[in-house]
């Protein structure tokens, strides 16, 4: 397989290719958009959807006690969690759609909804 | 009691594969050290053997080389049919099978650098599939697939460049 002429056409084709696809998964696949509604989840069961463009404290009690969820400026938090860890109060603010935050002892999480379901793991 | 000599006939072929898939378990085994950023995100130095065993000779012996590291490495590493394992050998089969395609295309043209990529993208997409279908059966991996595509890119080129390279300093392109 011995040539003189060697032209790295088709390699430059394979790559640019490749490169054309890589541009495509990310926009396809990596695709974030900001979620419009968050979905408060309290002892297994939807609590209520609320909109995060209206600022808003949810007060929940639990087993555990009192945990509130502020709504300010399209973002959601747990703003107040009556456990030990504070997990949920130390993750701040999420506003992306499929974000999510979990109170796993006052059995409270809230999701950020948007017009598609983003894909989590959560859900496998 | 005599002694009996149990003697396997070898070839000079079985020799040349012997001596590539040592050097192809040798750099797997480099390799399996190596930190790495994510779980499949690896360089696969190996795979510069098996193309550079399907330039140097031919197809067969490439898929020998390609074939026997898998199962060595494994068995070395204690995987051996484990997920890992399965994993491994489906992503060689498939860049296998694309280079035995790949092969046929005009040589003026592709250089091993381009096969090398093409091989390096059937392999991920392979373990993607088999990740999809089998242990992780979900749709949130499509998260991986932009990752994945540019580290195939990245490393098949890489190896494809460094085939490339060791077959011209031995006259064989």
């Amino acid at each position: 397989m011995k040539l003189r002429t060697k032209s790295f056409l088709g390699d430059s084709l394979i790559v640019l290719i490749s490169l054309i696809f890589i541009v495509f998964a990310f926009k396809t696949f990596w695709h974030f958009e900001t979620g419009s509604v968050v979905q408060v989840n309290f002892q297994g069961k939807t609590y209520g959807n609320f909109s995060l463009f209206q600022d808003k404290k949810i007060s929940l009690i639990g087993k555990e006690g009192e945990s509130i969820i502020e709504i300010k400026e399209g973002r959601a938090r747990f703003a107040l969690a009556p456990c030990k860890n504070q997990y949920c109060v130390q993750q701040g603010w999420i506003h992306l759609t499929g974000q999510m935050l979990i109170c796993i002892p006052n059995e409270v999480s809230i999701e950020i909804l948007g017009k598609t379901k983003a894909y989590d793991s959560l859900n496998y | 009691m005599t002694r009996s000599i149990i003697k396997i006939k070898t070839t000079l072929l079985d020799h040349q594969i012997a001596k590539l898939s040592a050097i192809a378990i040798g750099l797997s085994l480099i390799e399996s050290v190596l930190p790495s950023p994510m779980p499949g995100v690896k360089p696969g130095i190996a795979n510069i053997i098996t193309l550079y065993a399907m330039y140097r000779f031919n197809f067969k012996i490439a898929m020998w080389v390609g074939i026997l590291r898998v199962f060595a490495t494994s068995l070395i590493l204690g995987q051996f049919l484990s997920p890992t394992f399965m994993l491994s050998l489906t992503g060689s089969v498939l860049s296998l099978l694309t280079l035995y395609f790949a092969i046929k295309l005009p040589s003026k043209f592709f250089s091993p650098i381009g096969l090398s990529v093409l091989s390096s993208f059937a392999h991920i997409g392979g373990q993607l599939f088999l990740v999809r279908i089998w242990l992780i059966p979900h749709a949130s991996i499509y998260y991986l697939i932009p990752i994945y595509s540019a580290a195939a890119l990245l490393f098949g080129f890489i190896n494809g460049w460094i085939t490339y390279r060791l077959l011209k300093h031995h006259n064989s392109i």
